[in-house]
């Protein structure tokens, strides 16, 4: 093959041709108003979690508002640190989205895994997704009420096995019950699993006495379990166990399980307000949008509209109780 | 057990719609070609396509989307028989055997071997499906830490079989594995041997790792070879060859009814699957052979064995996703998430009330499994050219495609740097005659091993007869133990006849 362009003038053209080619978006950001390219949502999770359906079910909605394609990220792996870690990473110029369980997996790396974050770094736009702990049992372990589980636990610590992931916000709940009820947490015959799934699995299928798990995830196993108690005020999913605060009473301490939604980063808000507003007026319209509520409801995923206000107190009051509970978080 | 009405319903149901089966042969080719590229796993395929399957209806988004699973599960065999990379975790086994027979020239053979397993496991899995689901998933959820334990030290059997000419070298490789395998946050929350390093808080990424010790050392070896097969009249490609391959498979049914078996319990059980029940298989299946000697050497049997137990976890795996709602793995929550999407929520209501569907779901995957036979063909034919190239030109690009693909795993860094550090680790194992299989199998055990291990002892209270009320864990180990005794009892048969024979002439 023969050409007539000289070695240096090739190497002139492509790096002329690299130079425009980071120089023209650039230009067209300048000149464009946002958003005039796609936008990423990161989602710290891997494929197939809560926070990936959630984001991939209402990125369709999203993009229609925002009127640019917006593309999932999964960042999966150490309990959100490094999905966290890396959407920080990004500038913050609106261009990168997240999608999360910001409680409790934020603070949790900041007090347990050194995160270089904190959590004022972040702003929630709104967390959809409130989980619960639900206490459990399986139908054939013969126990019915909260109580007789008290009471059991009371006379031995050791008499129940108990089914939670380590370092989560279930553990706290756990030991808040414990405490309420003098039952010294040293006793307990707790055993720790992997994640959500297998921990409602042994409790379905007796493998332990008894677990503390977020409640949307036992939907599909209902028929297997006994519900025992709800942490929250009000009843969730129609389980009809006791709730929280029927048994440590009205101002009963708990942690929200997962609360999941939508956040930028902290410094979008001060820094480009505008580019702040837009992206918060298109999350509201779109969880509001009846056609929205009703294809998210089917997959069982949430769109309540919190608003950022009450969405970062939430997740600043339950990252306060955690820390409460830090010496439980590091290490089982 | 076989519900009529409902069978009749489900015939309907999917022969109503003649548009549903225009999405099996681009299904199979996506699974295909995304199973063969390693690194992307078939989560990520299907993950990629579901978004699509929401402008579907419900039989053709299905049809879509259990296409490209079943295709994915065969399409990560091809790497692993031609250069010796599992595609997928599930494949691991079929490098044993089918890499050795690709280096004799025996490429086509073990290619038509490995894809009529594959079909003959996906399909009878799905025919156990069909009568075993209820049964099934009623075990499932009753598997505790310790049963687990013990499928894991079943597994961990195959450590002594795959240790070569020096077992204290096999043991050795495979504790490297194990301790390998246990670094990161364990299940009680301690960080062990991370180093710092957050991306190793969760392990170290296995498929890299296992591309790295398995593929990248191999090719490092190869640099003085010219080409894959060093006789140049076997490098062809032929369809005569890869339906002998075929016909081969079809003259052990045993060995494809034992990895049937072991795929479909193991693959049922969730958060074990394919990536354990191939090893299982092929370990049982070499201590009963006779020749059991030759294994890894490039002998049909351990192909068969590990393809029919890799493919037929795919029926496992829906067994519980179906009947419990509970994915076994990522591509099984993929599933359940586009099920959501059409409104169907997976559970044990859901059988009761939708056997048509759970019916049609079975019948299309037998159709699937049967083209998977004739677009695995083809798929398999253009495949082979590989041996064809030169390895001047396949090192540096299998090399590409490993680094790309372990990128994009996770999309950081650490996939790379993690394929190299171990592409030197397992050159320096070869090098020195260690055998980097034990290590793989140690790795991919090692966290499920002290996992499990660990939640016994939680769960007992380090009481040992904690045993005792677990018949199911006694059950499994006891089968261990008999399999161990039978292959102890009839080498010593074949060693005395073999005496005898000796004596005789």
């Amino acid at each position: 093959m023969t050409t007539n362009i000289s070695r240096r003038t090739a190497l002139r053209l492509a790096s002329g041709g690299v130079a425009a080619a980071f120089a023209a978006p650039s230009i067209l950001r300048a000149q464009g108003a946002y958003p005039d390219r796609p936008i990423n949502i990161v989602v710290p999770f891997d494929t197939g979690g809560y926070n990936d359906r959630l984001a991939r079910a209402f990125a369709p909605f999203l993009q229609e508002r925002i009127g640019q394609p917006l593309n999932v990220i999964n960042r999966g792996g150490a309990g959100a640190l490094l999905g966290h870690t890396y959407f920080l990473q990004q500038p913050a110029d609106g261009y990168t989205l997240l999608c999360t369980s910001a409680g409790p997996y934020i603070p949790l790396n900041i007090l347990t895994q050194d995160a270089t974050f904190k959590l004022e770094d972040f702003h929630m736009i709104n967390l959809p997704s409130q989980d619960y702990t639900l206490l459990a049992t399986s139908k054939e372990s013969g126990l019915t009420d909260i109580a007789d589980v008290i009471e059991k636990l009371k006379a031995d610590p050791g008499s129940l096995s108990i089914g939670v992931q380590p370092a989560s916000a279930d553990l706290v709940n756990l030991m808040i019950l414990m405490d309420a009820n003098g039952i010294p947490r040293d006793g307990l015959r707790i055993v720790t699993f992997d994640g959500g799934g297998p921990a409602r699995n042994a409790v379905a299928g007796a493998v332990v006495d008894i677990g503390l798990v977020g409640g949307e995830g036992f939907l599909p196993l209902a028929d297997k379990i006994t519900p025992l108690l709800t942490y929250d005020r009000v009843q969730r999913d129609n389980w009809g166990g006791k709730l929280v605060t029927d048994i440590n009473g009205a101002e009963a301490a708990f942690v929200f399980g997962s609360q999941r939604g939508w956040g930028v980063h902290a410094s979008l808000v001060k820094d480009s307000p505008d580019v702040y507003a837009k992206i918060l007026a298109a999350i509201e319209e779109t969880s509001k949008d009846p056609k929205v509520i009703e294809a998210l409801t089917s997959q069982q995923l949430a769109t309540t509209w919190y608003g950022p206000d009450e969405s970062n107190a939430q997740l600043a009051a339950s990252a306060k109780v955690i820390e409460q509970y830090l010496d439980l978080l590091k290490g089982a | 057990m076989l519900d009529l009405a409902a069978v009749d319903s489900a015939l309907a149901l999917l022969t109503s719609s003649g548009t549903a089966w225009l999405f099996v042969i681009p299904g199979l080719l996506i699974g295909l070609f995304f199973g063969a590229m390693p690194g992307i796993s078939i989560t990520m395929a299907m993950a990629i396509f579901l978004p699509m399957t929401l402008y579907m209806d419900f039989l053709p988004a299905i049809i879509f989307l259990t296409s490209i699973y079943t295709g994915a599960g065969f399409g990560g065999s091809v790497p692993a028989v031609l250069m010796n990379i599992p595609g997928t975790s599930s494949a691991v086994a079929t490098t044993f055997d089918g890499y050795p027979m690709a280096r004799q020239g025996k490429h086509n053979e073990a290619l038509g071997l490995a894809l009529a397993a594959s079909v003959i496991g996906c399909l009878a899995s799905y025919v156990l499906l069909l009568f075993l689901i209820v049964p099934v998933s009623s075990v499932v959820l009753k598997m505790g830490p310790l049963e687990m334990s013990a499928v894991a030290i079943w597994g961990m059997l195959l450590l002594g079989s795959l240790s070569g000419n020096s077992l204290p070298r096999g043991l050795l490789a495979g504790v490297l594995g194990l301790l390998l395998g246990t670094i990161g946050m364990n299940t009680a929350g301690y960080v062990r041997g991370t180093m710092g390093v957050p991306w190793l808080l969760d392990g170290i990424p296995t498929i890299p790792a296992m591309m790295g010790l398995l593929a990248a050392s191999q090719l490092i070896s190869l640099v003085n070879a010219k080409y894959l097969i060093d006789d140049e009249a076997s490098r062809k490609i032929s369809f005569r060859r890869i339906f002998s391959g075929f016909r081969m498979t079809l003259q052990y049914p045993t060995i494809i009814l034992r990895g049937t078996f072991i795929g479909v319990i193991i693959g049922s059980i969730p958060g074990v699957g394919s990536s354990i029940s191939n090893l299982l298989s092929y370990s049982e299946t070499k201590r009963n052979a006779p020749d059991g000697a030759s294994f890894g050497t490039g002998n049909p049997k351990g192909v068969i064995a590990a393809e029919s137990a890799n493919s037929s976890s795919e029926g496992g795996a829906m067994a519980t996703m179906l009947a419990l709602g509970i994915p076994g793995g990522g591509a099984t929550a993929i599933l359940l998430a586009a099920f959501a999407m059409h409104n169907i929520v997976g559970g044990p209501s859901f059988i009761a009330n939708s056997k048509d569907v759970v019916y049609a779901i079975i019948f299309s995957n037998f159709a699937q499994a049967l083209l998977l036979l004739v677009v695995g063909l083809g798929f398999v034919y253009l495949a082979g050219y590989i041996v064809r190239v030169p390895m001047r030109f396949l090192i540096p690009s299998v090399l590409v495609v490993a680094v790309f693909g372990s990128y994009a795993i996770d999309g950081t860094a650490s996939g790379p740097i993690t394929l190299v550090v171990f592409s030197i680790l397992g050159w320096a194992m070869v090098r020195y005659g260690y055998p980097v299989a034990a290590t793989v199998v140690g790795l991919l055990l090692g966290s499920l091993v002290e996992g499990n291990l660990l939640r016994t002892w939680q769960i007992s209270g380090g009481d040992p007869a904690y045993a005792l009320e677990r018949p199911g864990a006694l059950l499994i180990l006891a089968l261990m133990a008999f399999s161990i005794g039978m292959t102890a009892w009839s080498a010593r048969r074949r060693r005395r006849a073999e005496r005898l024979a000796d004596v005789e002439s």
